[in-house]
């Protein structure tokens, strides 16, 4: 579905690579997370994907990015934008109406949507997103995180088959960011939307994404099922990457010979391998 | 930070009027403000304004605004009234520096000008959400959805500038540095250099906008697209026609003596 191959970008004014040599492809129902330590590429990575680079920064641009078969290099982000929809990192600058109603409209409008379906995707894009109350707020009122949800909704309401996010649940609680990947997950198993989402909580891509792909200095250095890449938790760390402090102790207790079974995501896990240590 | 122009969402008589009637409406005001020399039309203009913002419900938005443009106003009213030196002299000082009738009455008339025909516009805005001004920009004043665009993001970005800029004056100040002196120059001297990195991020939200826009289709959008149908009524002519009444009772204001 997407298809990345020998990319390499660097930005006009930019020192180094922001992406160097990525290869990747992304099949379709895939919920791939993506994280790295701040200034890895992520964001780099999810603009390639989206068209944003190379037709709104210039630079040196290698390689290329294949969405269903056609060249972003050739597709303007409009046309793009039929297939992926992508929630960025400022959130500010994402939103661009007064009124939460406004900014689902404002994306069915360009699409133009016929008249007779719009309050139907509306009213099921803020459903699904859990916001109906705030349909009528006006957007400066709004948190952060409810202003991520709108975001969020206001793309689900154009219905793309892949939905591309960049840090979404940065201005949420732990407890919103669960519902909130619970609501991403629901759209992968059930409505068969690809899902890349940018995220620095491990913990979160663990439990909710099927693989991961780490980044660092533009670089991929491990794409794998979220069992691969756990499994690597002192690489990980290495990188700067926190992870889970359960996965660590049950990667060191391997590494000392102490413990033979898999690598622990949750505090569940921790506690059958705190037993099965006890019991030998 | 919320400023005096962000959307205040009601249902009121205003709020229900075609965008196009409230934009006229409020031009006018502003327009009449500008032609009538009279003391007493300027005063009622202003009124007038707080009434509007009463039945529109933001009578506080009202209010804050009419402080803080008066605020604003006494700087005005003392440069004029040191600038003109026509008419009889009522007051004359060290530095031949003369205060006059003639510079007090324009001063007078300036200031109420400023503050009537700046508020209608505020007010217009306060219940006006941006999505229906680009529309009626496009749809009915026919402006490329290019442009109405810009001028609508630029309009929506201008409270995000002002929390940001008072951000960074309390960033300042908390580092020591005083800026609240008195001396107005001494003032802009110390602010000026804070501009610079704010007109920077500026830059990037309004280029960051106009991507987020892109890939939410903005240029597969068609003349076609505009969802929601604006309605002229009964009201809006109502609306229009006391507009034009404005407009002409403050040329002949001017004829009024008093
Ligand atoms: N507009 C830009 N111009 C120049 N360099 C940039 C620009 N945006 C990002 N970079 C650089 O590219 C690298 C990757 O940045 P980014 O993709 O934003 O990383 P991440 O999202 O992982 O934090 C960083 O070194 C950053 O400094
Ligand atoms: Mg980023």
């Amino acid at each position: 579905m997407i298809k990345i191959s020998n990319l390499t970008f660097r930005y006009k004014d930019g020192r180094k690579n922001a992406l160097d040599n990525i290869n990747l492809s992304i099949n379709k129902g895939d919920f791939l997370g993506i994280t790295g330590t701040s200034g890895a590429g992520k964001t780099s990575l999810t603009y390639a994907i989206n068209g944003v680079i190379p037709h709104h920064y210039n630079g040196d641009y290698y390689g290329s990015v294949r969405i269903e078969g056609e060249d972003t290099f050739d597709t303007s982000p409009s046309a793009l934008s039929l297939k992926i929809g992508s929630v960025f990192q400022d959130i500010d600058t994402q939103l661009v109406s007064s009124v939460v109603e406004d900014e689902i409209l404002y994306g069915l409008e360009n699409f133009s949507v016929p008249a007779v379906e719009i309050e139907q995707r509306i009213s099921s894009a803020l459903e699904a997103v859990g916001i109906s109350s705030l349909r009528y707020r006006s957007i400066e009122s709004l948190s952060g995180g409810q202003k991520q949800k709108v975001a969020l909704a206001a793309i689900l309401a154009l219905r793309p088959k892949i939905l591309l996010l960049d840090e979404p649940t940065s201005e949420l609680d732990p407890e919103s960011s669960v519902q909130f990947y619970r609501i991403l997950r629901e759209l992968n198993e059930n409505h068969g939307i690809t899902i890349i989402v940018v995220e620095q909580k491990i913990m979160l891509l663990s439990e909710f994404a099927k693989n991961i792909l780490v980044m660092d200095t533009g670089k991929i250095v491990i794409n794998g099922s979220v069992r691969e890449v756990i499994d690597r938790s002192s690489l990980l760390e290495e990188i700067g990457i926190n992870c889970p402090r359960v996965t660590s102790l049950s990667n060191r207790l391997k590494e000392e010979g102490v413990y033979t079974g898999s690598v622990c995501i949750n505090v569940e896990e921790a506690e059958k391998m705190v037993r099965s240590i006890i019991d030998d | 930070m919320r400023s005096f122009f962000d959307y205040i969402p009601g249902n009121s008589f205003l709020h229900r009027l075609n965008p196009l009637s409230r934009i006229f409406l409020s031009f006018m005001i502003s327009i009449a403000c500008f032609s009538s020399k009279s003391h007493l039309f300027l005063l009622l203009m202003i009124l007038l304004n707080l009434v509007l913002a009463a039945l529109a419900g933001i009578l506080n938005r009202g209010m804050e605004l009419l402080k803080n443009l008066s605020k604003f106003s006494v700087f005005i009213f003392v440069l004029q009234v040191l600038f003109v030196r026509r008419g009889e002299v009522l007051l004359e000082m060290p530095f031949n520096i003369i205060i006059t009738e003639d510079g007090i009455s324009t001063a007078i008339i300036i200031v109420l000008r400023l503050i009537g025909a700046t508020m209608p516009l505020a007010l217009m805005l306060s219940i006006t959400q941006m999505n229906d001004l680009s529309n009626i920009l496009v749809v009915k004043l026919k402006i490329p959805y290019k442009y109405a665009f810009a001028f609508t993001t630029a309009l929506r970005f201008i409270p995000i500038f002002a929390s940001e800029m008072s951000a960074i004056i309390e960033a300042q100040v908390s580092r020591g540095v005083q800026l609240d002196t008195k001396n107005i120059f001494k003032k802009t001297r110390l602010i000026l250099p804070l501009c610079l990195p704010l007109l920077i991020t500026s830059m990037k939200k309004i280029e960051g906008s106009a991507i987020s826009a892109e890939i939410r289709g903005f240029y597969l959008r068609t003349g076609e697209s505009c969802y929601r149908k604006y309605f002229i009524n009964w009201n809006d002519v109502g609306v229009l026609l006391f507009a034009v009444i404005l407009f002409i009772s403050a040329v002949f204001s001017n004829n009024i003596k008093l």
